[in-house]
Formats: structure tokens, sequence, C-alpha cells
């Protein structure tokens, strides 16, 4: 008999041994059950599909507020919200999208998504993955409860001093929103480290980096990104709030300091910010244009290289962000070119995915819809960007509404439309249901016109003088058209929005089964059922392509992993052979635990720096619990001391 | 497995410590003088006994990563009660570096952030020193495995990252205005 694929638990093409290795599996790896296995959880599928609904409840929460902004400038002297809130909401908008749903949302995909497609059972710290979503949730709710109490950030996301600094923001606001900075980077750090470790270390044996799937080297670029550049911004924001609580002066120039030091260091994270968003949507459209063309991708070094490059020009680009500040012109006109230059690995990869398209047999399913749809209005927006990239030109634009365009075009364009995409991709996978495509090509189209209505005359509102974050205009202005226009645009989003929801909900309930690999996938979690087993798969892959599942002869499996303990395989970097195996905790209480210790830590800091005396002793059992062996966890090779 | 969560948080603290360090050359240009008119410079001392006191910790340091190695329970044991010893005595030396700043962290940009680099390693030494003891609690622990044994290296990894990075941070800080 041929060896077992690694799906093949339910497929009934197990022998006796086999079947009993299953089902010590399905003992080993079992979810606890209720809430306090909800708690306790330290399985990644679990733990990335909460990130990923949290995720997609800010999302909601940011098209809400987008929604109202856009009410109250659909006509000139509006007097739906007044300018103290209208400054929380866009403030709002901004730090929800940016912090709380683009970041995570894509963070998340990777960490339910990359195990399964190198072929192991966990990423690579089990416990700190779980610490990492509690540390979102806290931070998220900690900004939404502050802003329903009317203590929401009102500086806008980037939180320029002076006006953020004591003299001009007194009061809580500002501080805020520098903890929220605070939690959602360390959750983001986690997930960077989580992803990486088990990038490197985890591969299914035979999965050299040669041969590793577009996706994962998208979430790879996007976790060394997030390492390098969130560092950043936590500490820019602790110093801000020092300048707050205790009367450092980093950002008072009366004191020596310097508010454009604040922007360097806002920008030197804030722009490859926009890259960690924007490269794993590449991964969704590799993906994706490689099913529904039924071949690889076309140049996969050239995808590779381009991905890469654009990381490392990502973080030779912020000071476009500061072409009005009065800089040196030999300074700028660098910027002009470090940023004109990012377009080239840019179009390298549409190119490519043109080239696939062209030689390939296309499907045109939902999915496919919204990759072509990315490539439209992320072409778009990148023409707007090198537009900006050039200093006179961004000198009359700045602060007006064709950035707000540019950034939404290439924004929406270029990761929120593949994201979209990428959830009729992979729903079946994660659920076991198919989603509508009726619905889904309503909710297409709907969105594709609806968000071209909505920005592409926002790039005329910016040539009319339009400034940005203005609660109202006057009616003399004549720019109340084209703002009815977009606000028209909007409500069309809106209800393609709602549609989603729709078909989100009826397809969980009563959507086609989808079976292990319904769209004709070539990555490994494909390979297993929809949804996987806790374990995901009963057999550990051995790959021996790039397209594991579309390799003639069936796939080789690997045996020898315990089924008695929670193991996983340790690989080789560059060739993943394999090493050495990883045991993995059972679930625990203390990631919860210690993220509760980090909140209140942080959350009494905003109030008096004693918060780091009240919150540590907390963090400190926590982190004691949490490091401590434990010993259900199967105690072997015990260690004797042969002194005594 | 663990040695590489331990490179990532060195990579991430690492870079905080890089941007108070720009953040510190970067305000310098503001001031015609550094430190500032009539702000006394840092007293160098305190500083030259931590560095030669982390220097002094990294011999136990070693002497455990080897110990591990060898799956050498007594060496790793007393070598970590020794290294908790040097831990705790470089945070209360951080506490007398404070002082010998000679400024105010409120009094200006200046006094602020030569605060900000040393409290910045300053937590990351407190953390260490907490996990130092952890870890070194559980080495005693009756029912020990092997496979315990590695949190040794990761732990001698972090300590050489926080000593390696203090000799330039501090030097920054307490010697600069000498030369600046």
């Amino acid at each position: 008999m041929s060896a077992p694929m690694p799906g093949d638990a339910l497929a009934g093409r197990l022998t006796p041994s086999e079947h009993d290795a299953v089902r010590r599996l399905d003992q080993t790896w079992r979810q606890e059950p209720g809430f306090r296995g909800w708690l306790r959880s330290v399985d990644h599928k679990p733990i990335a599909l909460r990130f990923l609904v949290t995720a997609f409840v800010f999302f909601l929460l940011g098209g809400l507020e987008a929604a109202t902004m856009r009410a109250q400038l659909s006509r000139p002297e509006n007097t739906l919200v007044g300018p103290d809130l209208y400054n929380q909401i866009f403030t709002m908008h901004g730090t929800t999208m940016m912090f709380l749903f683009a970041v995570p949302v894509m963070t998340a995909m990777g960490l339910y998504f990359v195990p399964l497609m190198i072929g192991t059972r966990n990423v690579a710290f089990p416990k700190l993955n779980a610490y990492g979503y509690w540390v979102y949730l806290f931070g998220g709710l900690f900004l939404y409860v502050s802003f329903f109490l009317n203590t929401g950030p009102d500086t806008g996301w980037f939180s320029y001093v002076p006006l953020a600094g004591p003299e001009f923001s007194p009061g809580k606001r500002v501080d805020v929103w520098a903890q929220t900075v605070t939690f959602t980077e360390i959750a983001s750090l986690v997930g960077a480290v989580e992803l990486i470790v088990t990038i490197f270390k985890n591969r299914a044996p035979g999965m050299t980096l040669n041969r590793m799937p577009l996706f994962v080297w998208a979430m790879l670029v996007h976790a060394f990104m997030i390492l390098f550049a969130m560092p950043w911004i936590a500490t820019a924001s602790q110093m801000l709030a020092m300048d707050r609580l205790v009367a450092t002066h980093y950002f008072n120039p009366a004191e020596g300091g310097d508010a454009l030091l604040w922007q360097h260091l806002f920008w030197f994270f804030g722009h490859p910010e926009v890259y960690i968003i924007f490269v794993p949507a590449l991964g969704f459209v590799s993906s994706m244009v490689s099913t529904f063309t039924r071949r690889p991708v076309f140049g996969y070094p050239a995808m590779v290289f381009s991905m890469v490059a654009t990381a490392f020009l990502g973080f030779g680009l912020w000071v476009h962000h500061m072409f009005a500040t009065g800089l040196p012109a030999l300074s700028e006109s660098f910027f002009t070119g470090s940023s004109i230059m990012i377009a080239i690995p840019s179009g390298v990869q549409i190119f490519c995915w043109i080239a696939t398209i062209w030689y390939g047999r296309p499907r045109f399913t939902v999915p496919f819809l919204f990759v072509l749809g990315f490539v439209v209005l992320f072409i778009i927006g990148g023409f707007t960007g090198v537009m900006v990239a050039s200093v006179p030109f961004d000198l009359q634009v700045h602060d007006t509404y064709f950035v707000v365009a540019h950034f939404h075009y290439v924004l929406i364009g270029g990761a929120v439309t593949p994201l979209l995409g990428a959830v009729y991709y992979w729903f079946p996978k994660i659920t076991g249901r198919m989603m509508s495509e009726r619905l889904g090509r309503w909710q297409f189209w709907l969105f594709f016109v609806g968000m071209n209505v909505t920005f592409f005359p926002m790039h005329w509102l910016g040539f009319r003088g339009m400034p940005r974050r203005v609660y109202t205009y006057l009616a003399e202005t004549g720019w109340g058209g084209l703002n009815l226009t977009a606000s028209a645009g909007a409500a069309l989003i809106a209800i393609s929005v709602v549609l989603f929801l729709i078909n989100v909900v009826r397809s969980l309930r009563a959507g086609a089964p989808a079976g292990p690999d319904p769209w004709g996938g070539d990555t490994l979690e494909w390979a297993t059922s929809s949804p996987p087993p806790p374990y995901s798969f009963a057999f550990l892959p051995v790959v021996g392509s790039r397209e594991p599942l579309w390799e003639p002869g069936g796939m080789t499996v690997a045996t020898g992993l315990r089924t008695d303990v929670r193991e996983v395989l340790v690989t080789t970097l560059l060739d993943a052979a394999p090493d050495s195996t990883h045991r993995h905790p059972q679930p625990t209480i203390w990631p919860f635990v210690a993220a509760v210790g980090t909140a209140v830590t942080f959350i009494t800091l905003i109030f008096t720096p004693w918060g780091v005396v009240i919150g540590f002793p907390m963090l400190f059992a926590a982190f004691t619990g949490w490091a401590w062996p434990r010993g259900d966890d199967h105690r072997e090779q015990l260690m004797v001391d042969h002194a005594s | 497995m663990m040695w590489w969560g331990t490179l990532g948080f060195v990579i991430i603290e690492g870079s905080t410590l890089l941007v108070l360090a720009f953040s510190y050359i970067y305000l310098a240009r503001n001031f015609d003088s550094w430190p500032p008119a009539h702000v006394p410079p840092p007293s160098p001392g305190v500083f030259g006994v931590q560095a030669a006191v982390m220097l002094l910790s990294l011999v136990p340091m070693i002497l455990v990563d080897r110990g591990a190695r060898r799956v050498d329970l007594r060496t790793v044991r007393w070598g970590m009660v020794i290294v908790c010893a040097f831990a705790i005595a470089t945070c209360v030396l951080r506490g007398f570096e404070l002082r010998a700043l000679n400024v105010r962290w409120d009094s200006s940009a200046y006094g602020s952030v030569a605060w900000g680099v040393l409290v910045a390693h300053a937590t990351l030494l407190l953390l260490e020193t907490a996990e130092s003891l952890v870890f070194t609690a559980v080495l005693f622990k009756p029912d020990l495995e092997e496979r315990d044994l590695s949190a040794a290296s990761d732990n001698a990894i972090y300590w050489y990252f926080l000593t390696l990075t203090w000799l330039p941070l501090g030097g920054l800080v307490f010697l600069s205005p000498y030369f600046m």
C-alpha cells in the first residue's frame, strides 16, 4: 500500500497502526472545551482565527468612523459632527485601520496559514502566540473604551508634536494613543518573531528556501520589516508619553528638544508600516494567481527578490512624509529618488502576474476578480505615489485630499482588495464551507465601483486645495459636488461590506461543503481536511518541489514524530533537512495572565510612573508561571546532580 | 529553537537602544555646548565601575553556558547563582549611574535623553535579572530535565547583548560630553 497522504485520516485509507497514531494525535492535540479551554489555548489556528475576527471587527468600526466623516463632509457647513468629535473620529479611523486592523490581519493570515503551508503543526512559540493575541485585544478594547469615555485621541494617527505634547493637548487623550500603540507593537512584534522562527526552523523536510511558497516569502519579509520598524514607534511613543507624564523634553523646543525628531522617529516606522501591510497582500495575490491560472507564478526568483527589495527600499523613504518641513533640498531629493525607485520591484511583480495569467488558463472566480481589481487599483495608487514622490509636486498637494486619494488607493487597492479575495479563497479551508459566488460578484463590483467613486474625486479636491483633517468647508469653495460624490461612493462601499457580512454568515451556516481542496491549489494547506484538525497533518509531508500538490505520483510523508506528546520537527535553515524535535506546551493560562499584567502596567503608566512598580510584580509572577516547567508535560531524561 | 527567539528579542531591544542613541546625537545639535551651559558633565567613575562589573560578569556567564552544553548541572546551578548576584549588582549600580549624570531628566532635552538611554537599558537589565532569578530557581527543581538546561545558553546570549550594548551606550552618555 502506498504511503499515507497527510490528509488521509479522513479518507479511511489507513492501516490499523496508522489509525492508532491518528487517534493518539487526536488525544494529544485536543482542544480543551468551554470558556476555560478558550482562555488557555496555545494552538495557532484558534488563536489566528481570533486575530482575524477581532481585526475584522475593528475594520467595521474603522469603517463606521469613515462613514461618519463622509456623512459630515457630504455638504458644506454640515452640522452632523462638531470639530472636537471630528478630530477624534479621524484619529480613531487612522489608528484603528493602521494599528488595529491592517497589520494584525496580515500577521494573522500568516499565523494561520504559514504553519500549514510549510507542513508543521504549530508556530514556534505557542504560549507567546497566545500572549500576543491577548495584548492586541486588550489594546484595542482600551482604545475604544477611552473613546466612548470622551478620552479618545484627537491629534491624528501620527500624533505630531507640539500639538500632541503636554502644552497643547492636556488631558489623557494622547496618552491613550501612545499606550494603544505600545500594545499593538508588542502584539505585532510577537507575531513577527513567531513567523520568522517558524519559517526558518519548522519547514517540512525538503522545503528548501528555494521551494517555499511565495506567500511564505511574503510573510517572512513582513515579519522582518515589523522586527526592524516597530521598535522605533514603540520607543518614540514612550518618549512622547514621558514628555507628557514626567516632563521630559525630547520634543519640547523650548528646552532643546525637537519637534522634527518626532517626525523622523515616527516616519522611520511609519513608512515601512505601509509595506508591512502591503507585502502580505502580494503573497495572497501570488497564491490566488497560481491556483486560478493553474500554473506556477512566472519568475519565482524575480518575485522573491522584488519583495525583499521592497522591504529594504521601504526603510529608505521616510523623509518623503516630511518634504514640507524645510529640510535641506539635497537630502529631500535623495528621498525623491528612493521613493520613485520602489515602484520598480512592484512593477516587476505586476508584470510577472500578468505573464502568469497570459500563459495560464485563468478561471474568473470571485477571488480572482479581487486579484484583477487589485491590479487596477494598485496601479492607480502607484502612479499618484510616484507623483507625490516629487518634492515640488508634493509641496503643492501636501496635506490636501490628493494625498488621501493616493494612500487609500494603495491601501484599499493594494491591501484590502487582495485581503477580501483571500477571504473568499481561504474561507473554505478555515470553515469547511464555500462562500456564495453570486453574492461575491455583487460584493466585488459594488466594492470596486464604490471605491473609485469615493476616492477618485479626491484627487481633484486636492488640486482644488481642499485640506485634510477639516471638519467642514464653506460653500464658496466649490468643493461640495465632489464631496457629495465621494460620500455617495462611501455608501456603495458600505453596502458591499454588508453584503460581505451576509455572505460570511450564510456560508457559515449553509455554504456548500468544501472538501480538502476545492480550488485545486498547489500548496500544502490543501493537503489536509477543511477545517484542518488541531494537529494539522496526520503525517508530515515531505516536499520535492515548489508545488507539492501538483507533483505527479502523490506525496511522500515523514513518520517518527511522537504522537503521545506535542512535538514538532525542527529542520535546518537553508535545506530543511531534519535536525531535531521541539516539545510544545500543553494549554496554559499564563499567557493570558501575563497579558493582563502587561495591560495593568501600561494603563497605569498613563496616570503615574509608578505603573511600572505596580505592574512589574504581576508580570514577574506571570513570567514565572509561564516559564516554570510543568509536571504534566511528560518529564523525561531527569537530571541528577552528580555531586550529591 | 529558543536561541532564535532570543535573537529576535535582541534585535528588537537593540533597535530600541539605537533609537535612544540616535536621539541623543540628534538632540545634541540643538545645543551650543553639550552639556548645556551651567550643567555639570556626568561623573564617569560609576560608569567605569559598572563597565568593569559587567565585563567580570561575563566569566560566570560563559562558564554557565559551557556547563549547560556539557550537561554539567552543578556548574550551571552555582554559576547562575553568581550570575544573579552580578545582575542584582548591575541594577543597583544603575541607580548610582543615574545620580552620576548630575542632571535631572526634566531640566532640558539633554537631561531627558541622557536619562532615557540609561533607563531604557535599565529596563532590560531588570527584566534579565528577573529572568535569571526564575531560571536559577528552576535549576533547583527535583525533576529537572536535560532540555531545561538549554535556557542557560539563551540567558547567556542575552547577557552578552546587555553587556556589549552598555559599553558604547554608557560611553556615549558619560564620556562624549567631554568630547562633544
